[in-house]
């Protein structure tokens, strides 16, 4: 009873790290049905989505309103897939979009470049020299992605419980550890982490309504007290205190929800 | 008791006996002010206007008056006014509906109130703390926005504002201030049984001992910066903060992490007591006001001690009623009953500068042949007459006064005018003073008197409702009080 989220680079074998694990504890396993999901809950075409996930903004760029709203909707339906419990996530980001959950076994695999270089010469048919560089360019976006984001270093070990490094340890070995890790008390569901992944999920609902509306806002709620907190000035504050007040009817599991304005946004805040 | 503390002492009473009788508010408050001010006539003691009645008959040479003299005039006074109503209440009194009656003029706060709910009683079950975390007050605050503001521990302990950190129990009491559906949502997830009324808690949460208020960071506060966790209210004055409200918004989630600014108004509830010694720290201004009266009632041995002291001090010793009644005051500020503080603010500096203005006034009339000349002169536009028809005419004379100015200014302007006018006609000037003394309390046909000024309000009485009511009773003052004097004193 827990979620398993795998961050990996490309070819370092973290997906059939993923699909092992998940067959051998009985979860699902899910990638782009996060992808799937929210473009079909928000009516955005799946192209749009993973290029807001996938592609770290310019330096000249900032992180564009709909970037942030793509990104909202893929948390959203993250949020509500991962409601069900017992589920095996490799993807981007997965332990970023569900911070403050206690129930979740962060996993990082990485691989050695020369087997991720040989997988890559293998599969896609190209030289060395080739590989070599796609590789080196892809972890340079995804680190870069993350920063921007996240204000984190995907490759700084401290945020998994786990990092696994595929080369004398195999796949196999790798799946072992993380069945062992994942059935361990910490790792189990509890009243408390499901009640937080509730208020996740709801906040990420309700933000993703609100950002639609082009509300600038960063949401928590806890226990379904919901507080929507802006930067906003005066006026589109009232706005947004009407809107809320609708959502309030709108949204299910809403027990209270107010609008913070001028004040520093606490550190888990959505 | 001065007749105003008597009639503001009343006032939560009264509402609340009506409220819960179904009785319009506007039926009880006439009667009950009327008889405070009719009470006032039973001592010597019981309205300014008698109070002041020796010290007024002193430049006459005329003997003094006892603390009780006054009493059989007094006693038929106030039996007639509650007569008076109780045979035609019904058609002197105006007709309110009872809803109508508890409709006080509705304030910021009380919509703020109606916002974060009412006080609740609830039980814990007696597996409460079984096979699980412990449950503290934060907890319940964080997960159904209610705060606990009074609890039960064992053995029969009762903890008010308990801290976010303390537990609670199995089988525990606890008062809890929410909304309904919050506090119904806390009930059924806890098993908890809602009480019909408070009964553990009701002495606490009584109107007069505890209650909600507003409270205000003011610019300079020590509080200004900080979250109302760091302050912590609750451990340091026994107060529970309930709601911030912040530029027309009510923030009722997680106020304890909210830096708090300047202008943030606090909703607060607690007891009186603790509320006053908060307000005392001055780190917030409080609009609604802690008037409340305090109860001592471990100086209740003391008060009474100076009482009788005071009360020996004139009937035994026949010492001044000024000098006698100030060493009572005295006393009971050397043991503490009161506050010099206290005294001073109970002083009507508006009297003392009225009398200050008024006594020369009266002593210049008197000095200079003033009084005596318009007492002849109006003597002789009447002509002779008999002392009852004096004292009648003084009667009438008072009352009009009474109506215009303040019933202690029309005491000290008349008192000389009359002790010159029963001279100058055969009769007895200590009773023409007495009647002045008497009669500017009868102070009923306009709202005028400071205890109709008080009930007005909250009865919701117009002009024309004191002026039906109060012919009636100022007639009967009358007829009573000549009649009393006539058959006690003789004249």
């Amino acid at each position: 009873m827990s979620i398993i989220t795998i961050s990996r680079g490309s070819y370092s074998k973290g997906k059939e790290v993923a699909e092992k694990v998940a067959g051998q504890l009985g979860y699902e396993c899910i990638s782009r049905e996060v992808i799937i999901e929210a473009s079909e809950r928000f009516k955005v075409s799946e192209a749009k989505l993973i290029k807001a996930i996938h592609d770290a903004p310019s330096i000249f760029e900032r992180i564009s309103q709909d970037k942030k709203t793509f990104i909202t909707y893929i948390q959203s339906a993250f949020a509500s897939r991962l409601k069900r419990d017992n589920i095996v996530y490799h993807g981007l980001a997965g332990h970023l979009l569900l911070k403050g959950i206690p129930h979740v076994l962060k996993i990082r695999i990485i691989a050695e470049m020369k087997d991720r270089i040989a997988t890559e010469v293998e599969r896609e048919n190209i030289n060395e020299k080739h590989a070599r560089l796609f590789l080196l360019k892809d972890d340079k976006a995804r680190r870069k992605w993350t920063k921007s984001l996240y204000g984190v270093d995907p490759w700084d070990s401290s945020l998994y419980d786990l990092v696994i490094h595929i080369h004398k340890l195999t796949v196999d070995n790798a799946v072992d550890f993380i069945c062992q890790a994942a059935t361990s008390e910490q790792f189990k569901t509890t009243e408390i982490s499901r009640q937080k992944m509730e208020d996740l999920a709801l906040a990420c609902q309700i933000k993703a309504a609100l950002l639609e509306q082009n509300f600038d806002v960063s949401v928590i709620s806890e226990y379904g007290n919901v507080l929507v907190y802006t930067k906003a000035s005066d006026r589109s504050v009232y706005k947004l205190e009407k809107r809320v007040k609708t959502l309030s009817r709108e949204i299910e599991g809403i027990n209270n929800l107010e609008v913070r304005s001028g004040m520093q946004f606490p550190p888990d805040v959505i | 008791m001065q007749n105003i503390g008597a009639a503001a002492l009343f006032l939560p009473a009264i509402q609340r006996v009506g409220k819960s009788l179904k009785i319009p508010v506007s039926r009880l408050l006439m009667p009950i002010g009327f008889s405070a001010i009719l009470g006032g006539t039973v001592t010597l003691v019981g309205s300014s206007p008698l109070i002041l009645l020796n010290d007024l008959l002193a430049p006459f040479n005329l003997e003094p008056f006892s603390l009780f003299d006054v009493t059989p005039v007094g006693i038929a006074l106030v039996v007639s006014g509650i007569l008076c109503f109780v045979v035609f209440g019904r058609f002197i009194l105006p007709k309110g509906t009872a809803s109508e009656g508890d409709a006080e003029s509705s304030t910021e706060i009380e919509s703020v109130m109606e916002d974060i709910g009412e006080i609740y009683e609830l039980k814990t079950p007696d597996d409460f703390t079984d096979f699980r975390e412990s449950i503290t007050v934060g907890y319940l605050r964080r997960r159904y926005l209610v705060d606990i503001v009074a609890l039960t521990e064992a053995p029969d302990f009762k903890v008010i504002s308990p801290g976010p950190e303390v537990e609670i129990r199995s089988n525990a009491d606890i008062a809890v201030y929410g909304r309904e559906n919050d506090v119904r949502r806390l009930a059924e997830k806890g098993a908890m049984i809602i009480k019909d009324n408070l009964e553990v808690f009701k002495d606490e949460f009584v109107d007069s001992a505890s209650g909600s208020v507003e409270a205000v960071v003011a610019p300079r506060s020590p509080l200004e910066g900080k979250t109302l966790n760091q302050v912590n209210l609750q451990d340091r004055f026994r107060v529970t903060p309930l709601a911030v409200y912040r530029h027309g918004e009510t923030y009722r989630a997680e106020i304890g992490d909210l830096v708090l600014a300047v202008g943030d108004a606090i909703l607060l509830h607690g007891t009186w007591a603790r509320l006053k010694i908060l307000q005392e720290e001055k780190s917030l201004l409080f609009t609604t006001p802690v008037d409340v009266e305090l109860l001592r009632p471990d100086k209740a041995v003391f008060a009474a001690l100076w009482l009788i002291v005071a009360l020996t001090m004139v009937l035994v010793f026949k010492i001044q009623l000024s000098v006698c009644l100030m060493t009572g005051a005295l006393g009971m500020i050397i043991n503490r009953v009161l506050s010099i503080d206290e005294a001073y603010r109970a002083v009507d500096w508006r009297t003392i500068f009225l009398l200050a203005g008024l006594i020369p006034l009266g002593i210049a009339t008197e000095k200079t042949g003033t009084a005596a000349w318009i007492a002849h002169t109006t003597l002789d536009i009447v002509g002779t007459v008999k002392p009852v028809v004096l004292i009648a005419l003084i009667g009438v004379l008072s009352t009009i006064f009474t109506l215009v100015i303040s019933n202690v200014g029309a005491t000290v302007l008349l008192v000389p005018l009359v002790v010159n006018m029963a001279i100058a006609a055969n009769a007895d000037p200590r009773m023409a003073a007495l009647v002045v003394g008497l009669a500017t309390s009868n102070s009923f046909i306009l709202p005028t008197h400071q205890v109709n000024a008080l009930y007005m309000g909250p009865g919701r009485y117009r002009s024309v409702d004191f002026m039906k009511a109060g012919m009636l009773v100022s007639i009967i003052f009358l007829a009573v009080m000549v009649g009393m004097i006539y058959l006690v004193y003789g004249l």
